[in-house]
């Protein structure tokens, strides 16, 4: 449970029960599974109550145990062949026009769930023509074969995040390595079509400094990455990542300043920015510049 | 007509908050969307807006102190 008086008081948000309890409604009966509500994520009550939920494929149990995570550890499922028939009739369901879908790790599969995401954007696309597509993928264990299996399906946007710089990555993350996440965004840019933007995002608060932010911000450009999301860490439990700080607004302002800079096509840098956060804002903003 | 407010379920995975703060005090005039009370929950503070229009007639939870879901937090007297 939270103790009190430890959150900073631009950590806040408004929940609005009727809007809450009416997309819950619609969402009961689906069989999905959301990030919203797997990670217990702040943003909930607003994306919810927008009438947009983030869908996670292939789960509700992970085969990798992040120190950073909430979402749950443990004895995978089989693969649903049916949930992306579920999933496309949710988009369509709540008529979203930007659609993002994560997964967990599933590293028991051969194809590491590269197969189910390619299901999934093939399903949605059929019933929901004009709805853009994002993923938020696992590494896939930097297999660039299964890399192209998930652009071939053709998604709007392919995002994996880096989560934090490179110091701080075997602290807090399992069996990922910055290396491979970094591998996995440069392989997709390079080799996606033009009109596929890639995007990463990354958790302050766990400990990094400027000058790593800086140094990952110039990685990632490095490699064209074009989109960066940059929000607070905010720790689950004790039993998870020990939070360092609370960052203050300067920082995200500071680090947003500095990414326009290195020349990101968008960056959204604010204390409760997650990487499916208004994710759809972000890629009309970039369809308009 | 007397309303009873219960706290919401804010957090898929607990049932269990710290209540915050009180921005309504008894006899204030309450509107839908306002914000009655701050909830701190595992991972962010809620403000949590009153679903009706009338006027605040008691507190049934105090600042600082464990409140479970379904909890009775305040009354509301509609209008």
């Amino acid at each position: 449970m939270a103790e009190i008086k430890t959150k900073p008081n631009w950590l806040k948000v408004t929940y609005d029960q009727q809007k809450v309890d009416k997309m819950n409604h619609l969402l009961e009966g689906l069989a999905l599974n959301t990030v919203c509500a797997e990670a217990n994520c702040p943003n909930l009550g607003d994306c919810f109550g927008n009438g947009t939920a983030s869908f996670m494929i292939l789960g509700p149990n992970c085969t990798r145990s992040c120190r950073f995570c909430d979402v749950p550890h443990g004895q995978p499922a089989p693969v649903d062949l049916l949930e992306p028939a579920r999933v496309a009739a949710a988009t369509q369901k709540l008529h979203l026009t930007h659609v993002v879908v994560t997964s967990v790790d599933r590293d028991d599969l051969p194809d590491l769930g590269a197969d189910q995401f390619v299901r999934v954007i093939q399903a949605i696309r059929e019933l929901n023509p004009k709805t853009t597509i994002e993923v938020l993928t696992p590494d896939f264990q930097g297999k660039t074969e299964l890399l192209d299996r998930v652009i071939a399906a053709k998604p709007d946007v392919f995002n994996h995040n880096m989560e934090t710089v490179r110091s701080l990555t075997p602290k807090v993350r399992s069996r990922a390595t910055y290396e491979t996440s970094l591998k996995v965004l440069a392989y997709v840019k390079a080799h996606a079509p033009k009109d596929l933007f890639v995007k990463t995002g990354i958790m302050l608060g766990l400990g990094e400094t400027d000058a790593e932010v800086y140094q990952l911000m110039t990685d990632l450009r490095a490699i064209d990455v074009d989109f960066l999301t940059i929000g607070q860490y905010v720790q689950p439990s004790d039993r998870h990542y020990p939070l360092k700080t609370w960052v203050p607004m300067t920082t995200y302002q500071a680090y947003y300043q500095m990414a326009v800079k290195k020349g990101f096509k968008f960056v959204a840098s604010s204390p409760l920015v997650r990487s499916s956060y208004k994710a759809k804002e972000e890629l009309e903003a970039v369809y308009n510049q | 007509m007397l309303k009873e407010v219960h706290m919401p379920k804010l957090s898929p995975k607990s049932d269990q908050y710290f209540f915050g703060s009180w921005l309504k005090q008894p006899g204030d005039t309450v509107k839908v969307g306002d914000v009655l009370f701050e909830v701190e929950t595992d991972k962010v503070i809620s403000e949590v807006q009153s679903q009706e229009n009338g006027i605040l007639k008691t507190q049934d939870a105090q600042e600082g102190q464990a409140t479970n879901v379904g909890d009775l937090v305040a009354t509301i007297e509609v209008s």
